[in-house]
Protein backbone atom coordinates (compact mmCIF):
# COMPACT_ATOMS: atom_id res chain seq x y z
CA UNK A 1 0.00 0.00 0.00
CA UNK A 2 0.96 3.87 -0.72
CA UNK A 3 0.32 5.54 2.45
CA UNK A 4 0.51 8.95 3.98
CA UNK A 5 0.84 9.88 7.52
CA UNK A 6 -0.03 13.11 9.17
CA UNK A 7 0.96 13.10 12.58
CA UNK A 8 1.70 15.38 15.42
CA UNK A 9 5.05 16.23 15.89
CA UNK A 10 5.04 15.26 19.23
CA UNK A 11 5.34 11.52 17.82
CA UNK A 12 8.31 12.25 15.86
CA UNK A 13 10.85 9.65 16.85
CA UNK A 14 8.24 6.97 17.56
CA UNK A 15 6.49 7.36 14.10
CA UNK A 16 9.53 7.77 11.83
CA UNK A 17 10.82 4.48 13.67
CA UNK A 18 7.40 2.89 13.11
CA UNK A 19 7.46 4.23 9.15
CA UNK A 20 10.74 2.59 8.67
CA UNK A 21 10.04 -0.43 9.84
CA UNK A 22 6.53 -0.58 7.81
CA UNK A 23 6.07 -2.94 5.21
CA UNK A 24 4.52 -0.18 3.20
CA UNK A 25 5.02 3.04 1.38
CA UNK A 26 5.08 5.94 4.24
CA UNK A 27 4.92 9.48 3.36
CA UNK A 28 5.23 11.43 6.38
CA UNK A 29 4.09 15.05 7.41
CA UNK A 30 4.97 16.36 10.38
CA UNK A 31 2.33 19.55 12.19
CA UNK A 32 3.13 22.04 14.98
CA UNK A 33 2.51 20.55 18.58
CA UNK A 34 1.70 23.78 18.74
CA UNK A 35 -1.63 23.14 17.02
CA UNK A 36 -3.45 21.57 20.14
CA UNK A 37 -3.07 24.71 21.95
CA UNK A 38 -5.63 25.96 19.41
CA UNK A 39 -8.40 24.28 21.04
CA UNK A 40 -10.16 21.71 19.29
CA UNK A 41 -12.24 24.42 17.02
CA UNK A 42 -9.24 25.69 16.12
CA UNK A 43 -7.24 22.88 15.56
CA UNK A 44 -9.90 20.97 13.63
CA UNK A 45 -9.71 23.57 10.70
CA UNK A 46 -6.30 23.28 10.22
CA UNK A 47 -6.43 18.97 10.10
CA UNK A 48 -8.82 19.36 7.72
CA UNK A 49 -7.07 22.02 5.66
CA UNK A 50 -3.83 19.82 5.42
CA UNK A 51 -6.18 16.63 4.57
CA UNK A 52 -7.94 18.39 2.50
CA UNK A 53 -4.05 19.42 0.54
CA UNK A 54 -3.20 15.31 0.04
CA UNK A 55 -3.88 14.37 -3.97
CA UNK A 56 -6.56 12.80 -4.42
CA UNK A 57 -6.21 8.85 -5.76
CA UNK A 58 -2.35 9.15 -4.29
CA UNK A 59 -2.84 7.20 -1.34
CA UNK A 60 -5.04 3.87 -0.09
CA UNK A 61 -5.24 5.74 2.98
CA UNK A 62 -4.33 8.82 4.83
CA UNK A 63 -2.92 7.85 8.68
CA UNK A 64 -3.59 10.18 11.61
CA UNK A 65 -1.01 10.38 14.13
CA UNK A 66 -3.32 11.34 16.47
CA UNK A 67 -5.53 11.01 19.13
CA UNK A 68 -9.38 12.60 19.64
CA UNK A 69 -7.32 16.00 21.08
CA UNK A 70 -9.55 17.65 22.78
CA UNK A 71 -11.84 17.50 19.95
CA UNK A 72 -9.19 18.32 17.51
CA UNK A 73 -10.19 15.83 15.31
CA UNK A 74 -14.04 15.83 16.02
CA UNK A 75 -15.65 16.74 12.66
CA UNK A 76 -12.69 15.83 10.29
CA UNK A 77 -13.56 13.76 6.79
CA UNK A 78 -11.77 13.34 3.47
CA UNK A 79 -13.00 13.89 0.28
CA UNK A 80 -11.65 11.06 -1.54
CA UNK A 81 -9.25 8.94 0.82
CA UNK A 82 -9.72 6.78 3.45
CA UNK A 83 -8.80 7.80 7.00
CA UNK A 84 -7.76 5.80 9.98
CA UNK A 85 -7.07 7.13 13.46
CA UNK A 86 -6.44 5.21 16.79
CA UNK A 87 -8.90 5.44 18.94
CA UNK A 88 -7.14 7.29 21.63
CA UNK A 89 -7.79 10.16 23.92
CA UNK A 90 -4.40 11.94 22.75
CA UNK A 91 -0.59 11.23 22.33
CA UNK A 92 -0.56 9.60 26.03
CA UNK A 93 -2.48 6.93 25.26
CA UNK A 94 -0.75 5.92 22.01
CA UNK A 95 2.92 6.50 24.37
CA UNK A 96 1.30 3.79 26.52
CA UNK A 97 -0.02 1.49 23.88
CA UNK A 98 -3.43 1.45 24.88
CA UNK A 99 -6.50 3.80 25.51
CA UNK A 100 -7.34 0.96 28.43
CA UNK A 101 -4.19 1.53 29.74
CA UNK A 102 -4.03 5.06 29.37
CA UNK A 103 -7.34 5.53 31.27
CA UNK A 104 -6.32 2.97 34.10
CA UNK A 105 -3.28 5.35 34.58
CA UNK A 106 -5.03 8.25 34.57
CA UNK A 107 -7.30 7.06 36.90
CA UNK A 108 -4.99 5.80 39.28
CA UNK A 109 -2.34 8.69 39.25
CA UNK A 110 -4.19 11.95 39.13
CA UNK A 111 -2.09 15.30 39.48
CA UNK A 112 0.31 13.54 37.16
CA UNK A 113 2.25 15.42 34.37
CA UNK A 114 3.38 13.86 31.63
CA UNK A 115 6.66 14.01 29.66
CA UNK A 116 8.23 12.04 26.58
CA UNK A 117 11.04 12.63 23.82
CA UNK A 118 8.38 14.78 21.90
CA UNK A 119 7.13 16.49 25.05
CA UNK A 120 10.93 17.64 26.09
CA UNK A 121 12.21 18.19 22.56
CA UNK A 122 9.49 19.52 20.68
CA UNK A 123 8.73 22.76 22.14
CA UNK A 124 8.72 22.46 26.08
CA UNK A 125 5.83 22.88 28.20
CA UNK A 126 2.83 23.97 25.64
CA UNK A 127 5.23 26.81 24.84
CA UNK A 128 4.75 26.97 21.04
CA UNK A 129 1.64 29.01 20.45
CA UNK A 130 0.15 28.92 24.08
CA UNK A 131 2.46 31.47 25.64
CA UNK A 132 1.22 34.17 23.43
CA UNK A 133 -2.75 33.04 24.24
CA UNK A 134 -2.45 31.64 27.63
CA UNK A 135 0.26 33.27 29.09
CA UNK A 136 1.65 29.76 30.73
CA UNK A 137 5.30 29.18 30.75
CA UNK A 138 6.15 32.72 30.20
CA UNK A 139 8.80 34.21 32.64
CA UNK A 140 8.14 36.37 35.23
CA UNK A 141 10.45 39.29 33.56
CA UNK A 142 8.58 38.99 30.15
CA UNK A 143 5.06 39.08 32.03
CA UNK A 144 6.68 42.32 33.72
CA UNK A 145 7.69 43.90 31.25
CA UNK A 146 4.44 43.51 29.45
CA UNK A 147 2.23 44.07 31.88
CA UNK A 148 3.90 45.99 34.51
CA UNK A 149 5.57 45.66 37.86
CA UNK A 150 1.96 44.72 39.64
CA UNK A 151 0.22 43.13 37.23
CA UNK A 152 2.69 40.89 36.00
CA UNK A 153 3.17 39.62 39.04
CA UNK A 154 -0.37 38.40 39.61
CA UNK A 155 -0.14 37.04 36.02
CA UNK A 156 2.64 34.94 37.09
CA UNK A 157 1.94 33.87 40.15
CA UNK A 158 -1.68 32.66 38.97
CA UNK A 159 -0.34 30.85 36.04
CA UNK A 160 2.47 28.86 37.84
CA UNK A 161 -0.04 28.07 40.43
CA UNK A 162 -0.87 24.92 38.47
CA UNK A 163 2.79 23.26 39.46
CA UNK A 164 2.25 23.05 43.16
CA UNK A 165 -1.50 21.15 42.00
CA UNK A 166 0.43 18.42 40.38
CA UNK A 167 2.08 15.57 42.27
CA UNK A 168 3.86 13.91 39.60
CA UNK A 169 6.03 13.83 36.62
CA UNK A 170 5.79 10.71 34.85
CA UNK A 171 8.19 10.13 31.75
CA UNK A 172 6.91 7.49 29.09
CA UNK A 173 10.57 5.64 27.72
CA UNK A 174 9.64 4.00 24.82
CA UNK A 175 13.63 2.69 24.04
CA UNK A 176 13.95 5.27 20.98
CA UNK A 177 15.63 7.56 23.06
CA UNK A 178 19.45 7.72 22.27
CA UNK A 179 20.77 8.16 25.76
CA UNK A 180 19.81 9.29 28.97
CA UNK A 181 19.15 12.64 27.91
CA UNK A 182 15.63 12.94 28.24
CA UNK A 183 15.11 10.95 30.69
CA UNK A 184 17.38 12.70 33.12
CA UNK A 185 16.07 15.99 32.08
CA UNK A 186 12.42 14.76 33.23
CA UNK A 187 14.26 14.19 36.32
CA UNK A 188 15.07 17.30 36.72
CA UNK A 189 12.03 19.30 35.92
CA UNK A 190 9.84 16.84 38.60
CA UNK A 191 12.71 17.48 41.08
CA UNK A 192 12.72 21.06 40.37
CA UNK A 193 9.03 21.37 40.88
CA UNK A 194 8.78 19.22 43.64
CA UNK A 195 7.16 16.24 42.13
CA UNK A 196 7.29 12.59 42.64
CA UNK A 197 9.25 11.10 39.56
CA UNK A 198 7.71 7.68 37.30
CA UNK A 199 9.51 6.00 34.23
CA UNK A 200 7.14 4.17 32.95
CA UNK A 201 7.98 1.67 30.16
CA UNK A 202 5.69 3.06 27.08
CA UNK A 203 4.54 0.55 24.83
CA UNK A 204 4.28 1.18 20.60
CA UNK A 205 2.36 -1.39 19.36
CA UNK A 206 -0.72 1.62 18.35
CA UNK A 207 1.80 3.14 16.60
CA UNK A 208 3.07 0.58 14.92
CA UNK A 209 0.22 -0.95 14.05
CA UNK A 210 -1.14 2.10 12.17
CA UNK A 211 1.53 2.83 10.19
CA UNK A 212 1.81 -1.20 9.01
CA UNK A 213 -1.69 -1.43 8.25
CA UNK A 214 -2.63 -3.68 10.99
CA UNK A 215 -6.02 -1.62 11.51
CA UNK A 216 -8.40 -4.19 12.62
CA UNK A 217 -9.58 -5.18 16.06
CA UNK A 218 -11.83 -2.17 17.05
CA UNK A 219 -8.83 -0.05 18.13
CA UNK A 220 -8.82 2.34 15.23
CA UNK A 221 -11.54 4.15 13.43
CA UNK A 222 -11.94 4.05 9.44
CA UNK A 223 -13.50 6.80 7.87
CA UNK A 224 -14.44 6.20 4.00
CA UNK A 225 -14.11 8.99 1.99
CA UNK A 226 -16.79 11.58 3.01
CA UNK A 227 -17.60 9.78 6.38
CA UNK A 228 -17.14 12.20 9.36
CA UNK A 229 -15.24 11.45 12.61
CA UNK A 230 -16.98 12.34 16.06
CA UNK A 231 -16.50 12.29 19.49
CA UNK A 232 -18.46 9.60 21.36
CA UNK A 233 -18.29 10.27 24.87
CA UNK A 234 -17.91 6.60 25.74
CA UNK A 235 -14.84 4.32 26.11
CA UNK A 236 -15.28 4.20 22.40
CA UNK A 237 -13.88 7.47 21.87
CA UNK A 238 -14.17 8.23 18.37
CA UNK A 239 -16.73 6.98 16.16
CA UNK A 240 -18.12 7.56 12.66
CA UNK A 241 -21.23 10.42 12.10
CA UNK A 242 -23.80 8.83 10.75
CA UNK A 243 -24.93 9.87 7.25
CA UNK A 244 -28.21 12.06 7.39
CA UNK B 1 -18.87 61.74 41.79
CA UNK B 2 -16.05 60.29 39.91
CA UNK B 3 -16.25 59.48 36.49
CA UNK B 4 -17.93 56.43 36.37
CA UNK B 5 -16.47 55.59 32.74
CA UNK B 6 -12.76 55.64 34.28
CA UNK B 7 -14.43 52.22 36.16
CA UNK B 8 -15.68 51.01 32.95
CA UNK B 9 -12.41 51.72 31.35
CA UNK B 10 -10.26 49.90 34.53
CA UNK B 11 -11.75 46.90 34.11
CA UNK B 12 -11.75 46.72 30.36
CA UNK B 13 -7.99 47.49 30.32
CA UNK B 14 -7.60 44.99 33.57
CA UNK B 15 -6.20 47.92 35.77
CA UNK B 16 -7.10 47.05 39.21
CA UNK B 17 -5.27 50.16 41.18
CA UNK B 18 -7.84 52.42 38.77
CA UNK B 19 -10.76 50.11 39.67
CA UNK B 20 -10.50 50.18 43.78
CA UNK B 21 -9.70 54.31 43.37
CA UNK B 22 -12.81 54.98 41.72
CA UNK B 23 -14.92 52.65 43.25
CA UNK B 24 -14.07 54.08 46.80
CA UNK B 25 -14.17 57.61 45.34
CA UNK B 26 -17.79 56.61 44.01
CA UNK B 27 -18.77 54.93 47.69
CA UNK B 28 -17.54 58.09 49.65
CA UNK B 29 -19.58 60.22 47.02
CA UNK B 30 -22.33 57.98 47.60
CA UNK B 31 -22.82 56.06 44.78
CA UNK B 32 -25.02 53.53 44.41
CA UNK B 33 -23.08 49.75 44.88
CA UNK B 34 -25.77 47.95 42.51
CA UNK B 35 -25.43 50.54 39.93
CA UNK B 36 -21.56 50.45 40.02
CA UNK B 37 -21.71 47.03 39.60
CA UNK B 38 -24.65 46.65 36.90
CA UNK B 39 -23.94 49.46 34.54
CA UNK B 40 -20.52 49.67 34.48
CA UNK B 41 -18.67 46.92 35.63
CA UNK B 42 -20.53 44.15 34.36
CA UNK B 43 -20.81 45.49 30.45
CA UNK B 44 -16.71 46.08 30.75
CA UNK B 45 -16.86 42.45 31.26
CA UNK B 46 -18.83 41.48 28.45
CA UNK B 47 -17.09 43.61 26.16
CA UNK B 48 -14.04 41.77 27.70
CA UNK B 49 -15.64 38.20 26.48
CA UNK B 50 -16.04 39.70 23.32
CA UNK B 51 -12.94 40.63 22.64
CA UNK B 52 -11.89 37.09 24.02
CA UNK B 53 -14.05 35.34 21.45
CA UNK B 54 -12.65 37.36 18.31
CA UNK B 55 -8.76 36.76 19.86
CA UNK B 56 -7.92 40.64 20.44
CA UNK B 57 -7.88 39.56 24.42
CA UNK B 58 -5.71 36.23 25.66
CA UNK B 59 -5.91 34.54 29.04
CA UNK B 60 -3.97 36.57 30.73
CA UNK B 61 -5.61 40.00 29.50
CA UNK B 62 -9.22 38.08 30.75
CA UNK B 63 -7.06 37.22 33.96
CA UNK B 64 -6.34 41.20 34.80
CA UNK B 65 -10.02 41.78 33.70
CA UNK B 66 -11.47 40.00 36.47
CA UNK B 67 -8.60 41.29 38.86
CA UNK B 68 -9.80 44.70 38.64
CA UNK B 69 -13.33 43.41 38.94
CA UNK B 70 -12.99 41.66 41.92
CA UNK B 71 -10.88 44.52 43.66
CA UNK B 72 -13.77 46.59 42.98
CA UNK B 73 -16.22 44.22 43.97
CA UNK B 74 -14.32 43.10 47.67
CA UNK B 75 -15.29 47.39 48.54
CA UNK B 76 -19.03 47.18 46.75
CA UNK B 77 -19.81 43.31 48.21
CA UNK B 78 -19.72 44.46 52.03
CA UNK B 79 -22.49 47.48 51.65
CA UNK B 80 -24.60 45.28 49.58
CA UNK B 81 -24.48 43.14 52.00
CA UNK B 82 -25.16 45.80 54.92
CA UNK B 83 -28.52 46.59 53.02
CA UNK B 84 -29.45 43.17 52.83
CA UNK B 85 -29.09 42.10 49.33
CA UNK B 86 -29.18 38.66 48.27
CA UNK B 87 -27.45 37.01 46.49
CA UNK B 88 -28.97 35.92 43.09
CA UNK B 89 -27.83 32.39 44.07
CA UNK B 90 -25.19 30.36 45.57
CA UNK B 91 -22.82 28.47 42.99
CA UNK B 92 -20.66 25.74 44.03
CA UNK B 93 -18.11 25.45 41.48
CA UNK B 94 -14.81 23.18 40.50
CA UNK B 95 -13.23 21.47 37.93
CA UNK B 96 -14.31 17.87 38.08
CA UNK B 97 -11.85 14.50 39.70
CA UNK B 98 -8.71 13.58 37.74
CA UNK B 99 -8.89 16.68 35.87
CA UNK B 100 -6.54 20.08 37.35
CA UNK B 101 -7.14 22.67 34.62
CA UNK B 102 -8.68 25.45 36.26
CA UNK B 103 -8.15 28.93 33.81
CA UNK B 104 -11.89 28.88 32.56
CA UNK B 105 -13.63 27.81 35.40
CA UNK B 106 -11.97 30.73 37.92
CA UNK B 107 -12.97 33.29 35.73
CA UNK B 108 -16.39 31.79 35.38
CA UNK B 109 -16.39 31.75 39.16
CA UNK B 110 -15.20 35.34 38.93
CA UNK B 111 -17.79 36.09 35.99
CA UNK B 112 -20.34 34.82 38.51
CA UNK B 113 -19.30 36.87 41.65
CA UNK B 114 -19.47 40.06 39.29
CA UNK B 115 -23.02 39.14 38.19
CA UNK B 116 -24.47 38.55 42.11
CA UNK B 117 -24.13 34.84 42.66
CA UNK B 118 -21.95 33.64 46.00
CA UNK B 119 -19.47 31.24 44.81
CA UNK B 120 -17.78 28.84 46.46
CA UNK B 121 -15.02 27.75 44.26
CA UNK B 122 -13.86 23.90 45.26
CA UNK B 123 -10.91 24.60 42.85
CA UNK B 124 -9.44 21.73 40.64
CA UNK B 125 -9.93 17.71 40.80
CA UNK B 126 -13.04 17.89 42.95
CA UNK B 127 -14.58 14.97 44.13
CA UNK B 128 -18.57 14.41 43.60
CA UNK B 129 -18.84 13.83 47.43
CA UNK B 130 -17.42 17.35 47.81
CA UNK B 131 -20.34 18.69 45.54
CA UNK B 132 -22.18 16.96 47.39
CA UNK B 133 -21.31 18.09 50.69
CA UNK B 134 -21.84 21.90 49.60
CA UNK B 135 -25.40 21.38 48.45
CA UNK B 136 -26.28 19.90 51.88
CA UNK B 137 -24.42 21.84 54.25
CA UNK B 138 -24.05 25.32 52.16
CA UNK B 139 -27.23 25.31 50.21
CA UNK B 140 -25.91 25.65 46.98
CA UNK B 141 -28.52 25.60 44.54
CA UNK B 142 -26.18 25.43 41.67
CA UNK B 143 -23.56 23.21 40.98
CA UNK B 144 -21.03 24.14 37.78
CA UNK B 145 -18.71 21.26 36.48
CA UNK B 146 -16.00 22.51 34.00
CA UNK B 147 -14.02 19.48 32.14
CA UNK B 148 -10.86 20.20 30.18
CA UNK B 149 -9.77 16.79 29.19
CA UNK B 150 -12.02 14.42 27.07
CA UNK B 151 -10.67 12.21 29.57
CA UNK B 152 -12.37 13.56 32.95
CA UNK B 153 -15.71 14.59 31.11
CA UNK B 154 -16.88 11.27 32.37
CA UNK B 155 -16.21 12.36 35.69
CA UNK B 156 -19.35 14.83 34.88
CA UNK B 157 -21.52 12.33 34.20
CA UNK B 158 -20.80 10.49 37.66
CA UNK B 159 -21.34 13.47 39.28
CA UNK B 160 -24.31 14.11 38.15
CA UNK B 161 -25.24 10.49 38.76
CA UNK B 162 -23.59 11.21 42.63
CA UNK B 163 -25.99 14.03 42.94
CA UNK B 164 -28.86 12.02 42.19
CA UNK B 165 -28.00 9.21 44.25
CA UNK B 166 -27.34 11.42 47.19
CA UNK B 167 -30.94 12.65 46.49
CA UNK B 168 -30.23 16.35 45.86
CA UNK B 169 -30.39 16.11 42.16
CA UNK B 170 -33.81 17.72 42.35
CA UNK B 171 -32.97 20.70 44.47
CA UNK B 172 -29.95 22.52 42.10
CA UNK B 173 -29.44 22.73 38.76
CA UNK B 174 -26.20 21.58 37.36
CA UNK B 175 -24.19 23.70 34.52
CA UNK B 176 -21.46 22.30 32.72
CA UNK B 177 -18.52 23.48 30.17
CA UNK B 178 -15.08 23.59 29.28
CA UNK B 179 -13.63 23.81 26.04
CA UNK B 180 -14.32 19.74 24.68
CA UNK B 181 -17.73 19.85 26.75
CA UNK B 182 -20.43 20.57 23.93
CA UNK B 183 -24.60 20.64 24.17
CA UNK B 184 -25.10 17.56 22.79
CA UNK B 185 -22.78 15.81 25.63
CA UNK B 186 -24.53 18.11 28.38
CA UNK B 187 -27.96 16.95 27.55
CA UNK B 188 -26.96 12.98 26.93
CA UNK B 189 -25.59 13.63 30.68
CA UNK B 190 -28.49 15.22 32.39
CA UNK B 191 -27.22 18.61 32.73
CA UNK B 192 -29.33 21.66 32.88
CA UNK B 193 -27.35 23.31 30.90
CA UNK B 194 -24.37 24.84 29.08
CA UNK B 195 -22.31 27.46 27.81
CA UNK B 196 -19.18 27.96 25.89
CA UNK B 197 -17.37 31.07 27.60
CA UNK B 198 -18.36 32.65 31.09
CA UNK B 199 -20.31 35.95 30.34
CA UNK B 200 -22.96 33.43 28.91
CA UNK B 201 -22.16 31.18 32.07
CA UNK B 202 -23.40 33.84 33.76
CA UNK B 203 -27.11 34.41 31.88
CA UNK B 204 -26.97 30.87 31.94
CA UNK B 205 -27.12 30.84 35.89
CA UNK B 206 -29.77 33.47 35.90
CA UNK B 207 -31.86 31.50 33.63
CA UNK B 208 -31.44 28.54 35.57
CA UNK B 209 -31.64 30.79 39.47
CA UNK B 210 -35.17 31.77 37.91
CA UNK B 211 -36.17 27.96 37.83
CA UNK B 212 -34.42 26.65 40.98
CA UNK B 213 -35.06 26.66 44.53
CA UNK B 214 -33.82 29.82 45.89
CA UNK B 215 -30.96 29.35 49.12
C1 LIG C 1 -3.38 25.85 29.50
C2 LIG C 1 -3.44 24.34 29.30
C3 LIG C 1 -2.81 23.53 30.26
C4 LIG C 1 -2.16 24.06 31.53
C5 LIG C 1 -3.27 24.25 32.59
C6 LIG C 1 -3.03 25.40 33.57
C7 LIG C 1 -4.24 25.64 34.43
N1 LIG C 1 -4.00 26.20 35.57
O1 LIG C 1 -5.38 25.35 34.08
C8 LIG C 1 -1.16 22.91 31.88
C9 LIG C 1 0.16 23.19 31.18
C10 LIG C 1 -0.89 22.68 33.36
C11 LIG C 1 -1.87 21.72 31.20
C12 LIG C 1 -1.69 20.40 31.58
C13 LIG C 1 -2.18 19.32 30.86
N2 LIG C 1 -2.85 19.38 29.68
CO1 LIG C 1 -3.61 21.00 28.95
N3 LIG C 1 -4.19 22.48 27.96
C14 LIG C 1 -4.13 23.78 28.17
C15 LIG C 1 -4.76 24.52 26.96
C16 LIG C 1 -3.63 24.96 26.03
C17 LIG C 1 -5.62 25.73 27.28
C18 LIG C 1 -6.71 25.55 28.34
C19 LIG C 1 -7.18 26.92 28.83
O2 LIG C 1 -6.85 27.31 29.94
N4 LIG C 1 -7.88 27.66 27.98
C20 LIG C 1 -8.35 29.03 28.27
C21 LIG C 1 -9.70 29.04 29.02
C22 LIG C 1 -10.16 30.47 29.23
O3 LIG C 1 -10.66 28.37 28.22
P1 LIG C 1 -11.59 27.19 28.77
O4 LIG C 1 -10.90 26.46 29.84
O5 LIG C 1 -12.14 26.45 27.63
O6 LIG C 1 -12.79 27.96 29.50
C23 LIG C 1 -13.78 28.76 28.85
C24 LIG C 1 -15.03 27.97 28.41
O7 LIG C 1 -14.76 26.62 28.08
C25 LIG C 1 -16.01 28.13 29.52
N5 LIG C 1 -15.98 27.23 30.68
C26 LIG C 1 -14.94 26.61 31.28
N6 LIG C 1 -15.35 25.93 32.36
C27 LIG C 1 -16.68 26.10 32.47
C28 LIG C 1 -17.61 25.64 33.39
C29 LIG C 1 -18.96 25.97 33.27
C30 LIG C 1 -19.94 25.47 34.28
C31 LIG C 1 -19.38 26.78 32.16
C32 LIG C 1 -20.82 27.08 32.00
C33 LIG C 1 -18.45 27.26 31.23
C34 LIG C 1 -17.11 26.92 31.38
O8 LIG C 1 -15.73 29.45 29.97
C35 LIG C 1 -14.31 29.70 29.94
C36 LIG C 1 -14.05 31.16 29.71
O9 LIG C 1 -14.64 31.67 28.53
C37 LIG C 1 -5.64 23.37 26.34
C38 LIG C 1 -5.95 23.49 24.85
C39 LIG C 1 -7.15 24.37 24.63
N7 LIG C 1 -6.98 25.40 23.87
O10 LIG C 1 -8.22 24.11 25.18
C40 LIG C 1 -4.79 22.12 26.67
C41 LIG C 1 -5.45 20.74 26.77
C42 LIG C 1 -6.79 20.84 27.49
N8 LIG C 1 -4.50 20.00 27.59
C43 LIG C 1 -4.30 18.79 27.21
C44 LIG C 1 -3.42 17.85 27.84
C45 LIG C 1 -3.18 16.54 27.10
C46 LIG C 1 -2.82 18.15 29.08
C47 LIG C 1 -1.95 17.18 29.92
C48 LIG C 1 -2.46 15.74 30.03
C49 LIG C 1 -0.54 17.29 29.29
C50 LIG C 1 0.58 16.46 29.93
N9 LIG C 1 1.65 16.31 29.19
O11 LIG C 1 0.52 16.01 31.04
C51 LIG C 1 -1.97 17.90 31.29
C52 LIG C 1 -3.22 17.54 32.15
C53 LIG C 1 -3.02 16.76 33.39
C54 LIG C 1 -4.29 16.72 34.25
N10 LIG C 1 -4.41 15.66 35.01
O12 LIG C 1 -5.13 17.58 34.22
C55 LIG C 1 -5.15 18.44 25.99
C56 LIG C 1 -6.35 17.56 26.35
C57 LIG C 1 -6.56 16.38 25.42
C58 LIG C 1 -7.57 15.46 26.02
N11 LIG C 1 -7.14 14.27 26.37
O13 LIG C 1 -8.72 15.79 26.18
C59 LIG C 1 -5.54 19.86 25.45
C60 LIG C 1 -6.90 19.94 24.77
C61 LIG C 1 -4.47 20.16 24.41
C62 LIG C 1 -4.50 19.11 23.28
N12 LIG C 1 -5.24 19.30 22.24
O14 LIG C 1 -3.84 18.10 23.37
N13 LIG C 1 -2.69 22.16 30.19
Amino acid sequence: MRLMLISCEVLFREMCDAAARSPHQVDVEFLPKGLHDLGGKGMAVEMQRRIDAVPAGKYDAILLGYGLCGNGLHGISARHTMLVLPRAHDCIALLMGSREKHQQYFDEHPGTYYRSTGWLERGKGLQQLTHVTTGIDVTLDQMIEKYGEDNGRYLHEELTRYRSAYTRLTYIATGLEADSRFEEEARWEAAERGWEFERLAGNLVLVHRLVSGDWGGGDFVIAQPGERFRASYDDSIVRIEERA
Amino acid sequence: MPDLQKLYDAVLSGDRNTAVAVTQEAIATGGDPLELISKYMVPAMDEVGRLFECEEYFVPELLLSARAMKGSLELLRPLLAARGAQPVGRVVIGTVKGDLHDIGKNLVASLLEGGGFEVIDFGADVAPEKFIAAVQEKGANIVALSALLTVTMPAMRTTIDALKQAGVRERIKVMVGGAPVTEQFAAEIGADGYSDNASAAVTLARRLTATAVRP
